[in-house]
């Protein structure tokens, strides 16, 4: 079995948005719509503050919430952990988008673009009326996922099959791989460091993990 | 992802050199000839230490090409009158035209000469953020080199409010432009203000990052939590501009409460003039016959000269020395007979008795044990007598650095902080050795790809100084500039091209308007004709908008356009050039450079071109090679291009010849340049041609990591560091101040008190209240100062107008706001996102509160510098900025020149009705 | 998602959602409602024409639920793609039951058939036990998705549609069983029980600050209006006060208006998000780990 998963070090992350941009240029989302974005979270009183950086997106759970709510099975959980959306099912209900815990799903109902009522070449260029008026999220680069089931790549390893976001980090935040393959990156990374999953409590067993600490 | 399954796909190599932080290599993926997004270049990652990636604001270069607001045709003004409040009326013309209108003032230039009558150049050219322009401007070098002299003196910002201090003293000290740590073997950083993670690159970031995970600690001192802060291991949240006092108290712990012996005695003694004897007036005592400096030599119980063979130089202690002279400013000598002589290490130790913890923490509200805990750490950290063998040779590991940021780095106290933080590195032997404090390359001493050759014997058994004469005979009186850098700086130097661009820039807008009373000098003269490319500063430097009038009274502007933005507003001519990914160039990357560019390789990359230029912009180089033939410099522009002015290497030398001649096109220059290139690099190993370089993007060979550190050359020509006493900086002070009163002026005077052989501590905040006062104004009614900090997502990019920026920058707090103390807007009434107002004595600016616990109370911050007015896109932005309400002023600028970013200010929230 | 404006201090703090507006809220007031007014229908004892009217009433209120509805998914007319999925959403079993509601009251309608009342009737309180649960599978929602939300919904409906059938009744003339005013009184007085429980449950377990201002800003109106009020009318028409007409269009509008309010409540000003937590600050460097955040929360049993 396969179960792509994320791992995220947050002692690496310094909150630069590259991800949050490379995911936007991968995925041509329109003005507005970030799939992942890096959270700037503060806490505590001055001069006793932490500040933290939370890079956020779909977390392609294990039980996904937004896959049991959706009356169309637009939603679905794969065999390799992939949550994913079939754009053409979806009639943009927002039921998944209630059901996700982590503020990953929209639905853009009208048309954007990055500077007023026309599109730029690079917009034109990328236009999917398909995505308009459905639910849309992080899909850890499916198409490169996918495409590594032809080419025998393994995302995680080789860039082209791995998701645009974890190419992106520069400050190598990020890992994604099988978690049932025991030799895989991410595997032997979690197994030497402490991490959550967020939001566990709530029983979606989610796909990505938060590293804090060295074992 | 596309909708439609695309015709064509392919990857371009390229590099992003949008900032400082530069080059990091991309590839752009162009779709059917539409480029649509950028992607690391894993080709590179073997080689690039960010392993091949970019930063977030590479991101933003599609959006950049594709901007509608984008300048597409040459334009010229129609509207004479120039102004903020006057449409110029820019309308499309022709290339022809507009390269003629252009040609032709420069050649009115040249026909009257390119000096005017003040002797100041008739041509002014304007370049942005630290040198990155010319990563851009393909041979438009090779066009100023033909030209002849130029003024580079009306900056946006550098030689100012870069970290300015830290180049100057830096060169002058390590021979570094910009000061690091060596993050992957440091394990304790004091970082003050320096906002590495922020404004360091995909380097710096990775370098950091490793070094966390590693286990290294770093202290974060600044007012306002930034995000390198946030990614600290501890924040102290020093009173704005104190850090001097913070430093010093560092020092202290070190040299009076550890002492000597728990101190690296071997580095002081024979790589610092802690040993050198200081006699009377601050001077160095010499030898009589040689006039070299004179040591204590412990063996023979005598002075003598500091490279005696075989001396044991006390580092500590006085001594009576029988016979020596002091060699004062205009080379007054005196000679001296039985003597005392102090080391200047002792001199140190004396002069840093009353700079306790204790002392400081009244200055810089940081308690005392913190200061003390923080020193001791430090020199634990050090671990002095560790070594470490870095290929083959064994150095020193001294796993130590305190770096500094800007506004530290910068204005009054940043001499002080650079000496501070120097002498640190130096009392524990971290300079310039593996894991301590290194600089990272050179631009005011040639040459610039390689600082170690910028490293020979000089005067007193240092390095050698290129100073700006201060002798009777020598000094400029007649400023060659309108900065007046050769005049009032001798620190700068002469010694390349960048001296100049790091002049006082403000003064040469400021002495547009008004001029001291007791000036001398020739009047500054306007430009005549002033080319402006990648520079805005009319949004980046200070009190903006009073800078804009000034910018609207030069007689002849050409800008190389992007958008229209609030300077190019005054132009008379708009050029579009082919931006980041419409056309090629070639240049350096790999060594060491800032701000944490260290690499294990060394070589060069092709800017590929991905797509066609949009409208009628027109490659740069292109642009210039039709400047220079039409103003009759094409033969002489050609041959600064075949001597390697417009990048990399001379096009003909030992074992080959690309050189050019005629009228080449760009692909045939940077053919040839791509050939050069490779040959010298590869040292005759391999030749490649610009086809192979658009395939591959770049060429490296290894390079040692030893090349990073300059202790070894140091040693090896068996040179000392000047510190941690300035005897020279005395001496030059002393001569310059001599000159300004020779000729009747005393409005230096101020910065004059600077040249110290050994910084004192003065009430360097009370300056910014000393000056509201002198204006008339009550500091009572501005009790908080107002800082600035930057943003990764636009720093340097001049990137405000790319959409996409805007809204990834937005998920970070602070964003096109105004940081204030949580605690501190409840008590004004003010909240989350509120619009208010921040007022100066000079003026205002409004933005909406972002409310943070992370900044001290008395302080508030302002992301960036986004009031642009004229800008597409970033004018809709109703952003604050600093540099609208932040005073120019003389009384704001240091010795060096430079000033920095803060401001005393009141703040209220606006009524809605008001803020609408 | 809608644009928002949200700025950076915001983000990781629970969020009003912005997806389901006026129209969604409509189809839970409506719906709801009309589920629970269809079981009255069925089972309150009515004559034919008031049975017909409360039938026709009760069908209406879910057919202009599920139409606002109809006008605010993303691809309208792809709708019927929401029967893909009865395994396990619950929108889908709402529309399956809305099949049958209509199919079984137009068939009671049409004939007249008791016996497709009753099934009308169960195909009612099916329908509105699938609303209850569609806001309860919601995970993104902590206020949708505590189990109490569940008999909070269904008893409000019940309210609901209890005091409808007795207006409806009374306004088609039809004998007004004491049986239907004590089942009314007591399902207010159960919904304000199930409120209360809602609210207490909530708290014990935690949730985001600004959904519990928003339910404790509405529980007064919840009380006095919907609960104190309508169950003195309706004691007072126990008890035989005259002017029943004015009486009962008081208690159907306090009644069922507060339970319109309160699912408005509920679905728009209610419904924030989860929002996003840390569980520790990361170690950074040298730097210690920190403690979990979790902006916009009050913690469990501080509610």
């Amino acid at each position: 079995m396969t179960r792509y998963a994320m791992s995220i070090d947050l002692r690496r992350c310094v909150g630069c948005q590259t991800c949050t941009a490379s995911c936007k240029g991968a995925n041509a989302t329109p003005p507005g719509i970030q799939w992942r974005r890096v959270l700037d979270i503060e806490s505590g009183e001055f001069p006793d503050v932490r500040r933290s950086f939370l890079p956020i997106a779909c977390m392609h759970c294990g039980d996904p919430p937004c896959e049991a709510v959706c009356p169309t099975e637009a939603t679905t959980k794969r065999a390799d952990g992939l949550v994913a959306i079939d754009y053409d099912l979806c009639i943009g209900c927002a039921n998944c988008v209630m059901a996700c815990p982590y503020d990953a799903r929209s639905i853009v109902h009208e048309v954007r673009y990055a500077y007023g009522d026309a599109p730029m070449a690079s917009e034109a260029k990328r236009f999917d009326p398909g995505r308009i008026g459905v639910s849309m999220k992080c899909s850890f680069c499916k198409d490169r996922i996918d495409h590594a089931a032809r080419t025998g790549q393994k995302p995680g390893v080789d860039p082209e099959v791995t998701p645009a976001c974890v190419n992106s980090c520069i400050s190598g935040a990020m890992a994604f791989g099988d978690l049932d393959d025991a030799d895989s990156g991410i595997s032997r990374l979690l197994a030497e460091t402490q991490h959550f999953r967020m939001h566990e409590e709530l029983g979606t067993a989610p796909g990505v993990y938060y590293i804090w600490d060295k074992s | 992802m596309e909708a439609v399954p695309p015709k064509s796909i392919k990857r371009v190599p390229s590099y992003c050199y949008n900032c400082v932080s530069g080059p990091d290599l991309m590839k752009v993926k162009v779709v059917d000839g539409v480029a649509t997004e950028i992607e690391p270049n894993f080709d590179a990652a073997e080689v690039h230490p960010a392993k091949g990636k970019v930063c977030v604001k590479a991101y933003g270069l599609v959006q950049k090409t594709y901007n509608p607001n984008r300048v597409r045709t040459p334009m010229k003004r129609t509207n004479p009158k120039k102004g903020r409040n006057e449409d110029p009326g820019f309308v499309p013309i022709s290339w022809d035209e507009a390269l003629d209108i252009v040609a032709a003032k420069l050649k009115a230039v040249k026909a009257k000469g390119l000096i005017d009558d003040a002797g100041l150049p008739r041509v002014a050219v304007s370049l942005g953020h630290g040198g990155t322009p010319s990563n851009y401007m393909g041979t438009f070098p090779a066009f100023l080199q033909a030209w002849g002299p130029v003024d580079f003196s009306f900056g946006s910002g550098q030689g100012v409010k870069c970290v300015h201090s830290e180049h100057l003293y830096g060169e002058f000290w390590h021979r570094a432009f910009t000061v690091a740590a060596d993050t992957p073997n440091c394990r304790y950083n004091i970082a003050v203000g320096a906002n590495v993670d922020v404004t360091g690159g995909p380097c710096a970031v990775i370098r950091h990052a490793d070094a966390r995970v590693r286990g290294y600690k770093r202290v974060q001192v600044e007012p306002h939590l930034t995000a390198t802060g946030a990614c600290s291991a501890e924040w102290v949240p020093i009173r704005p501009k104190t850090d001097p006092a913070f430093l010093f108290a560092l020092i202290h712990v070190l040299v009076r409460e550890n002492g000597l012996a728990k101190l690296d005695v071997p580095f002081l003694r024979d790589r610092t003039a802690s040993p050198y004897l200081i006699g009377p007036g601050g001077l160095y005592l010499r030898d009589a016959d040689s006039g070299k400096p004179l040591v204590w030599d412990e063996a023979s119980a005598r002075a003598v000269p500091h490279d005696t063979q075989g001396a044991v130089p006390a580092v500590a202690g006085s001594f009576r020395v029988a016979r020596a002279v002091t060699v004062d400013a205009d080379k007054e000598r005196v000679e001296h007979v039985e003597v005392e002589g102090v080391t200047a290490y002792e001199m140190l130790a004396r002069h840093i008795e009353k700079y306790s913890p204790e002392w400081a923490e009244g200055v810089c509200d940081v308690k005392a044990d913190t200061i003390r805990r923080i020193a001791n750490e430090y020199l634990e950290a050090a671990s002095i007598g560790e070594t470490i063998v870095i290929d083959g040779k064994t150095l020193p590991l001294r796993p130590v650095a305190v770096t500094l940021g800007k506004s530290v780095n910068n204005g009054w106290g940043a001499y002080e902080c650079c000496w501070a933080r120097t002498v640190l590195a130096a009392l524990v032997g971290a300079l310039e050795n593996p894991g301590g404090l290194l600089g990272t390359t050179v631009r005011l001493n040639k040459t610039r790809d390689n600082r170690h050759l910028s490293v020979a014997p000089g005067e007193d058994g240092f390095m050698v100084q290129y100073f700006n004469p201060t002798s009777k005979e020598e000094w400029q009186f007649q400023p060659s500039t309108r900065n007046l850098h050769q005049t009032l700086v001798p620190i700068v130097g002469h010694n390349g091209a960048w001296s100049q661009a790091l002049g006082p820039t403000q003064l040469a807008w400021m002495f547009q308007g008004e001029r001291p009373d007791d000036w001398s000098m020739p009047m500054p003269t306007l430009p005549e004709v002033w080319l402006v490319y990648r520079s805005n500063p009319s949004i980046s430097f200070w009190d903006t908008r009073h800078l804009a009038d000034i910018a609207a009274k030069f007689p002849f502007m050409a800008c190389f356009a992007y958008t229209v933005d609030e300077t190019n507003y005054m132009a008379d001519v708009l050029l579009p050039e082919a931006t980041d990914l419409e056309s090629e160039q070639m240049i350096r990357m790999g060594g060491t450079k800032y701000m944490e560019q260290f690499w294990d390789h060394k070589g060069v990359v092709l800017r590929g071109k991905a797509v066609e230029p949009q409208g009628e912009a027109r490659d740069f180089t292109w642009i210039t090679t039709e400047l220079a033939k039409r103003t009759g410099l094409l033969e002489s522009y050609v041959k600064a291009v075949n001597k390697g002015v417009a990048g990399v290497a001379p096009l003909k030398g030992e074992g080959y010849d690309f050189s050019l001649s005629g009228e080449p096109s760009p692909e045939q220059i940077w053919d040839s340049v791509c050939k050069a290139a490779t040959f010298t690099i590869s040292e005759g190993r391999e030749q490649h041609g610009l086809d192979w370089y658009r395939e591959h993007g770049f060429y490296t060979v290894p390079m040692s990591r030893l090349e990073w550190y300059l202790t070894p050359t140091m040693e090896q020509h068996g040179l000392r560091y000047e510190l941690p006493y300035q005897e020279r900086l005395l001496r030059a002070g002393r001569e310059l101040g001599r000159r300004l009163h020779e000729k009747q002026m005393n409005w230096w005077d101020e910065q004059l008190a600077e040249y110290q052989a050994l910084p004192e501590w003065h009430d360097v905040p009370g300056r910014w209240i000393h000056n509201l006062e002198k204006a008339g104004a009550k500091a009572a009614d501005f009790p908080f100062w107002l800082l600035t900090t930057k943003s990764m997502q636009y720093h340097a990019g001049g990137n405000a107008a790319i959409a996409v920026m805007d809204e990834v920058a937005q998920n970070l707090r602070g964003h096109a706001g105004v940081i204030i103390n949580a605690k501190t807007a409840a008590g004004l009434g003010i909240a989350e996102g509120d619009r208010i107002e921040v007022r100066s004595h000079i003026g205002v600016t409004r933005g909406k509160a972002s409310l943070a616990h992370g900044v001290r109370p008395d302080t508030l911050v302002i992301m960036g510098q986004f009031d642009h007015w004229a800008t597409p896109y970033a004018k809709g932005m109703e952003a604050p900025s600093l540099n609208t309400i932040a005073p120019m002023s003389l009384d704001l600028t240091d010795a060096t020149g430079s000033g920095a970013d803060i401001v005393r200010v009141a703040v209220r929230k606006l009524e809605e009705a008001k803020a609408a | 998602m809608k644009p928002a404006t949200l700025r950076a201090a915001q983000l990781a703090a629970p969020k009003q959602q912005r997806n389901w507006d006026w129209r969604a809220a409509a189809n839970f007031i409506c719906g709801g409602a009309g589920g629970g007014l269809l079981l009255f229908a069925a089972f309150a004892g009515f004559g034919r024409g008031a049975t017909l009217a409360s039938l026709l009433a009760g069908m209406a209120l879910i057919g202009t639920g599920l139409t606002c509805v109809w006008f605010e998914i993303g691809r309208p007319w792809r709708a019927l793609n929401v029967y893909r999925h009865i395994a396990s959403s619950w929108m889908t079993r709402e529309a399956v039951v809305a099949l049958a509601v209509f199919g079984c009251g137009a068939l009671a309608v049409l004939t007249g058939s008791v016996v497709a009342a009753v099934f009308a009737g169960i195909c009612g309180g099916a329908f509105l036990y699938s609303q209850a649960r569609i806001l309860a599978a919601n995970k993104g929602i902590p206020a949708w998705r505590h189990p109490a939300s569940v008999p909070l919904l269904v008893a409000t409906g019940l309210a609901e549609g209890a005091t409808l059938a007795l207006a409806i009744g009374a306004l088609a003339g039809a004998v007004i069983g004491v049986g239907l005013v004590v089942a009314a009184l007591i399902l207010v007085l159960v919904r304000a029980w199930a409120w209360w429980r809602y609210r207490a449950g909530l708290g014990s377990t935690g949730a985001p600050e600004a959904a519990l201002r928003v339910l404790d800003g509405f529980a007064p109106r919840l009380l006095w209006l919907g609960t104190v009020l309508p169950a003195l009318a309706l004691l007072a028409l126990l008890f035989g006060m005259p002017g029943l007409g004015p009486v009962l269009l008081l208690v159907v509008l306090l009644a069922a208006g507060t339970g319109a309010w309160l699912k408005y409540t509920l679905v728009r000003r209610a419904a924030f998000t989860q929002g996003l937590a840390i569980d520790h600050i990361p170690v950074r460097g040298r730097g210690p780990a920190g403690p979990a955040v979790k902006p916009g929360w009050k913690p469990a049993s501080q509610g």
